[in-house]
């Protein structure tokens, strides 16, 4: 496998935590802008831990989730009151505070000869775990492949469950849960935090491969594109924010001819897609529809 | 005495944030949903009549004949790909996520026309002016005036014309009012054409101001606009003026206290506080309910 | 004992409601009129805690509720239906249930007992409206309700659909739980009620009795 395309699979895998993240608000019912705040998070614990404190990878992975499932739980808890476009806004001005906050940071250091450390807008650099244990770019995407698959694996277990259940309800019909006795507040906090700490995990592994980060890769672009690809791949399953990514980055990526105009024709894709699909591709009812039909008769 | 030049500085750069903000109130008071494509669409038309002034040369009056009709011109094709096709309740999410994929294309478009970072935008000039040793601009004060005009035009239209009734009626019951002879698609149309006509000029005037145009201008007056508007108070046109005026001052005074970069930081933080504290703004409850089920009839 | 004690509660200066005292008792049939306007639903939704009144108390055996939030109504033994149906609308019938923990085989019998049988698969698009009201009933005696409050069920039922459902409800509410039915239809009231709260213009509510 050429590293060009290893280094996109992994791109794709990266993005995919994020518009995970993403699914996991909207299936509560809330469109959060803020999600790469947590991705942010996640880069910059993971890229301080690994290069200030010589911590191991995994304890660094593990400290990133953590701290991005803390600040999301935060956001959750501030925003119990607002939903809709209110909450909508709150998480961009979350996500921004981070990100200006980001660039008042100034603690730049000089390791074994390199700069480093946070250094407002120029960023953190030489993130050299990759360098330092000789990871290749093929073994790095399995690696983030697994973490992937795992996620995968865990939410399309949830998917069956009651959790899950009650968690769309509340998302699709707030009142309805609460004169079932299900309690709204409890699950979006849940399900928000667990946003976060699907978005941190994502942003260590994306800080640890791209070996630089800084304040603008985090900007509001980056959350609006991961909630598109959420959307247009469909809430119906865990696999739809994949669908969604794929399009984007897989499929007009390797056009070569649209590549100078990708935002101009996915733009306008997303905005068709949605009037046929207004759930995305992969929508509850069809997901429903399918176990339907695939299920042994009652 | 500086207090009241800052303050004044403030007020009357946010008047240009008023403008901006009556734009998105429009969409959202009358068709209660959000058009996140707005500040694109004014991006782009003030790029078309740049690019088209590069080309055969428009005086000032062209260049702003050009870039409201743009404006609004895009602003139709984005209510005809948006929001027309996603009607009722269900259609409020998909509107949204529609616009913002829009934005992001015609952000995209707009970057096509102007390859350059900063093109020059040749629009009025108009000098200052001093009175009581405080200094005015007199091109915020004309965005001061060209504000007061509009909400009072808009204010006449929407309570004393039979076309504002039928602008009001749909925006509450769409179905009734077609059953009562309304064109709502044709409403529409309209609605979004006047935040055109209106965001144009605003865009004129500030650029005019600025003396050139970039492609970020786009994401600053779509964040500008979302964040006086909900300052004031989603759905208020007054809500919006105040709020932009307010955001503003607020700007003002904070760069003068601590400094320009943190000019965004405040902005974000007070509009955060002002959701989790008083979401519906400076208007206050009228125009927010935080029970939702105070929304919903059950 | 279910108890409304002292309600009150009114809208942009108007009185809906006004010093509503009732007792209700587990096993009660209660129907409750009123003209539009009334206040039949305010009522309801006082009663199961997506209003809190302006004044007065809901207490459950002497237990204070007002001011919990709805979803604790609901976990005490206090469910609803809604005036228009509320079923998810991609979930299939069989579906609909999973809020509640519960023994999927009584959930079975009752949707084999019930007539819902040949529906289970279909989404509530594809189901006819009385099948649509029973299931929303259904899904509230699953969890075993203390009182059940229903919002205008038999509304858009032709009065054939409204005679069985009062068989439905009559051989499937259990004999400790208190209904209660907000209705504007006379028949259903004269089948399932005994007894009569009768909400009037001016905001108070009064009793009849009839076995």
């Amino acid at each position: 496998m050429s590293v060009y395309l290893a280094s996109i699979l992994t791109n794709m895998a990266l993005i995919s935590f994020l518009a995970l993240s993403a699914y996991l608000v909207l299936v509560v019912g809330e469109i959060s802008f803020g999600q790469q705040a947590f991705f942010g998070i996640g880069a910059y614990v993971t890229a301080t831990a690994t290069v200030i404190f010589d911590a191991p990878v995994g304890l660094a992975l593990l400290l990133s989730a953590l701290c991005a499932g803390l600040a999301a739980l935060l956001l959750a808890a501030l925003t119990l009151r607002l939903s809709g476009l209110y909450f909508a806004i709150a998480s961009l001005c979350f996500a921004e505070l981070f990100r200006l906050s980001l660039l008042q940071i100034r603690l730049p250091l000089e390791l074994d000869g390199r700069m480093t450390g946070p250094d407002g807008p120029e960023g953190f650099s030489n993130i050299r775990w990759i360098f330092d244990n000789n990871i290749e770019v093929v073994d790095f995407l399995s690696l983030t492949l697994a973490c992937l698959g795992t996620l995968l694996m865990l939410l399309f277990v949830l998917e069956r469950t009651q959790v899950m259940f009650c968690a769309r309800l509340v998302g699709k019909d707030n009142i309805l849960a609460q004169s079932v006795g299900v309690r709204p507040n409890l699950y979006r906090m849940c399900f928000i935090c667990a946003s976060g700490i699907v978005a941190g995990f994502g942003g260590a592994l994306f800080a640890l491969f791209n070996t630089h980060i800084e304040p603008q890769m985090f900007g509001v672009m980056l959350g609006v594109h991961a909630l598109a690809y959420s959307i247009i791949g469909g809430l119906g399953a865990p696999i739809g924010p994949l669908i969604g990514v794929a399009i984007d980055i897989g499929l007009l990526e390797s056009i070569r001819a649209l590549s100078a105009y990708r935002m101009i024709v996915f733009g306008g894709l997303v905005a068709v897609l949605l009037i046929v699909f207004p759930e995305g591709l992969i929508n509850p009812r069809f997901v429903n529809r399918v176990r339907n039909r695939t299920r042994p008769n009652v | 005495m500086e207090f009241l030049q800052t303050s004044l500085d403030g007020i009357l750069f946010g008047s240009a944030y008023a403008l901006l903000a009556l734009g998105f109130s429009l969409i959202f008071g009358i068709m209660k949903r959000i058009n996140l494509a707005y500040g694109s669409s004014l991006l782009l038309g003030s790029a078309i009549a740049v690019w088209v002034n590069e080309h055969i040369g428009l005086g000032p009056l062209g260049l702003f004949l050009v870039t409201i009709t743009a404006a609004a011109l895009v602003n139709i094709y984005v209510e005809r790909l948006c929001f027309c096709p996603h009607v009722g309740k269900t259609g409020v999410t998909a509107s949204m996520i529609a616009s913002f994929a829009i934005w992001m294309q015609l952000d995209e478009i707009s970057s096509q026309l102007l390859p350059q970072r900063t093109h020059e935008f040749p629009g009025i000039e108009i000098g200052s002016v001093e009175i009581f040793n405080l200094y005015l601009r007199g091109d915020q004060i004309l965005n001061l005036w060209v504000a007061i005009i509009a909400i009072s035009a808009l204010f006449l239209i929407l309570r004393c014309t039979r076309f504002g009734l039928l602008l009001r009626a749909s925006a509450d019951n769409p179905e009734t009012a077609k059953l009562l002879g309304a064109n709502v698609s044709r409403i529409g149309i309209v609605t979004f054409a006047i935040a055109g006509f209106l965001g144009g000029t605003s865009a004129f005037l500030i650029l005019s101001s600025d003396g050139h145009v970039t492609p970020l201008f786009g994401l600053w007056s779509t964040i500008k606009g979302l964040v006086a508007m909900m300052l004031g108070g989603v759905g208020s046109l007054v809500g919006a003026v105040l709020g932009g005026l307010l955001l503003g001052f607020l700007e003002a005074h904070t760069t003068n206290l601590f400094g320009a970069e943190y000019r965004d930081i405040s902005t974000f933080g007070i509009l955060f506080l002002v959701l989790i504290l008083r979401p519906g703004g400076l208007m206050g409850v009228a125009h927010y309910r935080t029970d939702r089920l105070a929304h919903e009839r059950i | 004992m279910f108890e409304f004690r002292n309600i009150s509660i009114g809208f942009g200066g108007m009185n809906v409601l006004r010093d509503f005292s009732i007792q209700l008792h587990p096993g009660d049939r209660v129907g409750l009129t009123g003209g539009n306007g009334s206040g039949k639903s305010t009522l309801i939704n006082i009663a199961t805690g997506f209003l809190i009144p302006q004044n007065g108390q809901i207490l459950l055996d002497g237990k204070l509720l007002t001011g919990m939030p709805a979803w604790q109504y609901a976990r005490e033994g206090i469910r609803r239906s809604f005036q228009s149906v509320r079923l998810l609308p991609n979930v299939p019938l069989q579906d609909q249930f999973q809020a509640e923990v519960h023994d999927i085989k009584t959930l079975r019998s009752l949707l084999q007992e019930t007539t819902l049988a040949k529906y289970l698969n279909q989404f509530p698009s594809e189901i006819p409206l009385p099948i649509q009201r029973k299931a929303e009933v259904v899904r509230a005696l699953i969890a075993n309700p203390r009182y059940l409050f229903l919002d205008e069920p038999c509304a858009g039922l032709t009065n054939a659909e409204l005679t069985a459902f009062a068989g439905f409800l009559s051989n499937h509410v259990p004999v400790d739980c208190g209904l209660i039915v907000v209705e504007h239809r006379c028949d259903l009231i004269e089948m399932v009620a005994n007894r009569l709260i009768s909400l009037d213009s001016n905001a108070q509510g009064s009793q009849t009795s009839h076995a």
